[in-house]
């Protein structure tokens, strides 16, 4: 009962989100703001609101129910700005969001920063930054952003926005000419990822290791990470081609194998993660190409009671990538589709249970400027992304193709 | 292996110099507040206004784009080399990131021009026919 009600409170806090925003039309609210009787520049606000709805024909993917249909897929952002002082922009967002049982509509700082511009070829942004890697990390929880419901999801996975979103830190950036072999853009970034609770990563833990083999699952930490985007922005208009460079030291989390099956008991896991993410787009009339490709290389140590644990320790690696190409018919209708493959390990592709691949059709109605309904189709095979646990058992490889039918409309001003 | 690099150097140079482009804005003309600095910009340094590659006028006051849809979209593809639905993905992209400021919009010519003459900083593409109050020319090199 008490579920019942805080589920119905959460749909009516995003209701009134979604028609709040509705209400706003067309135009950002724009605040004057007066500080010890000076007249600063107004404060600019926008937002969206996004409700989703997933259908699976074989497996729970992304939410705990898709098989029966769930509408459990919402994202609610507002963000205010302003820029006070010369060369000086300030800038926060909130947001929410709802995917299966991660999220829960929990607020969170998306990020928040002061950017002090030196010139074209050199800015400094300090606070919670979004993690500029390929062409959407920055953008992947905004719906508005792009043609597709889903983005290939072994990039840019809906349910691990915590994880791969935003860290607590600094960045430099800028923009170089090139003369006539066009401009580099780039930015150099560090800081702290914090975790959620009620993030995906956390919640895919809770659902492993709370099984057995194994015993408990009992936390994790915050880790450092650092990364470089490189932008070429050849003299080809509306060519670009990108290459990003990330390094996480100890992300890490704790566990436990008990001694009555035969376990250590307490293991503390630690993984260092060095990534590599080219990307190339093309705008080309009202074409829209992509690709991209993400590799991760991971050493993992696992140590119990201060001492190595040799299960589960050594290297690692996976990959992904896609393609896309997406069509604008006129203002009003859009279409798109992609081909994308994930490897969580790349020295086992051929377990279907470690693969998945994914065809999508998508098609983006613009019915006013600030409404967008999206319909998407998928063929998949493989079960590599999907949360293989006592509520959503995977079972053994299976390469049948399987389908999922995502609809999604969203408002924004 | 030191003519190889020569030999891409000179492909790029060649590929460079095939799309360099000249600007002649078609039945528009570039405005700004009056009280912007500059009075011309060229070709390059306007597109990299409207690609978010500069933020800021000398001197450090924000720009801030103003636009008019549907009305000056040939002139928008001129400058920046996106029809006016990729601009307004450009530009979200980057709100939503806290990376930018998404432009202003007006219904018509006239509100366009009240909206640049009213903030500090902006610039905007108005139809070359727009009766242009209380704003400045931009010279477009």
């Amino acid at each position: 009962m008490t579920k019942l009600k805080k589920s119905t409170n959460q749909k009516a806090w995003l209701t009134a989100a979604l028609g709040a925003a509705v209400a706003c039309g067309t135009q950002a609210y724009e605040v004057p703001l007066s500080f010890f009787g000076t007249n600063l520049p107004p404060v600019d606000f926008h937002g969206f609101a996004s409700q989703g709805f997933l259908y699976s024909s074989d497996y729970n993917y992304l939410d705990s129910d898709s098989k029966n249909g769930s509408f459990q897929f919402s994202e609610v952002g507002l963000n205010a700005s302003f820029d006070p002082f010369p060369h000086t922009h300030i800038t926060t967002q909130g947001f929410l969001f709802d995917v299966g049982n991660i999220g829960k509509y929990q607020p969170d700082l998306d990020y928040g920063l002061i950017d002090y511009n030196f010139s074209d070829a050199l800015g400094v942004r300090a606070g919670r930054i979004l993690r500029p890697e390929g062409i959407y990390n920055t953008v992947q929880s905004v719906d508005l952003t792009r043609t597709f419901i889903l983005l290939p999801q072994g990039m840019y996975d809906a349910r691990y926005r915590d994880f791969s979103g935003a860290v607590d830190g600094g960045s430099v950036y800028g923009s170089l000419g090139l003369a006539k072999a066009g401009s580099l853009s780039y930015e150099v970034y560090g800081g702290m990822v914090t975790l959620s609770d009620h993030g995906g990563v956390a919640r895919y833990l809770e659902d492993t290791l709370n099984h057995p083999p194994y015993t408990s699952y009992n936390g994790e930490g915050d880790f450092p990470e650092f990364g470089l985007q490189l932008w070429w922005n050849t003299p080809v208009s509306g060519l670009r081609a990108g290459l990003a460079a990330i390094e996480s030291i100890d992300y890490n989390f704790d566990y436990s194998i008990s001694p009555l099956i035969g376990g250590p008991g307490d293991i503390h896991s630690s993984l260092d993660t060095t990534g590599l993410h080219p990307s190339l787009e093309y705008q080309w009339k009202n074409w829209t190409f992509q690709t991209e490709y993400r590799v991760n290389y991971q050493t993992v140590d696992n140590t119990s009671g201060g001492r190595p644990y040799n299960a589960g320790s050594g290297h690692a690696a996976n990959e992904t990538w896609y393609a896309a190409a997406a069509y604008r018919f006129n203002k009003w209708f859009e279409a798109g589709t992609y081909y994308t493959e994930d490897y969580n390990d790349l020295y086992d592709t051929g377990n279907s249970k470690q693969y998945q691949k994914d065809l999508a059709l998508s098609f983006r109605f613009d019915p006013t400027d600030w409404w967008i309904i999206k319909i998407e189709g998928h063929y998949l095979h493989g079960t590599g992304l999907l949360h293989d646990n006592a509520d959503n058992p995977i079972g053994g490889q299976d390469d049948r193709g399987w389908f999922m039918l995502d609809l999604k409309t969203t408002v924004s001003f | 292996m030191k003519t190889n690099w020569i030999k891409l150097g000179l492909v790029i140079a060649a590929l460079g110099a095939g799309f360099d482009r000249a600007l002649a804005l078609d039945g528009a003309v570039v405005i700004a507040n009056p009280g912007v600095t500059a009075d011309s910009l060229s070709a390059d340094a306007l597109k990299d206004i409207y690609t978010a590659k500069t933020k800021y006028w000398d001197g450090g006051q924000a720009i801030t784009i103003a636009v008019l849809p549907d009305k000056t979209d040939a002139a928008l593809q001129q400058v920046c080399g996106m029809d006016s639905s990729s601009f307004k993905t450009f530009w979200q992209r980057l709100a939503f990131s806290g990376r930018g400021q998404e432009p202003k919009k007006a219904d018509d010519a006239a509100a366009l021009v009240a909206l640049v003459a009213a903030s500090k900083g902006a610039i905007a593409i108005v139809p070359a026919d727009a009766i242009l109050n209380g704003v400045k020319k931009i010279e477009v090199k």
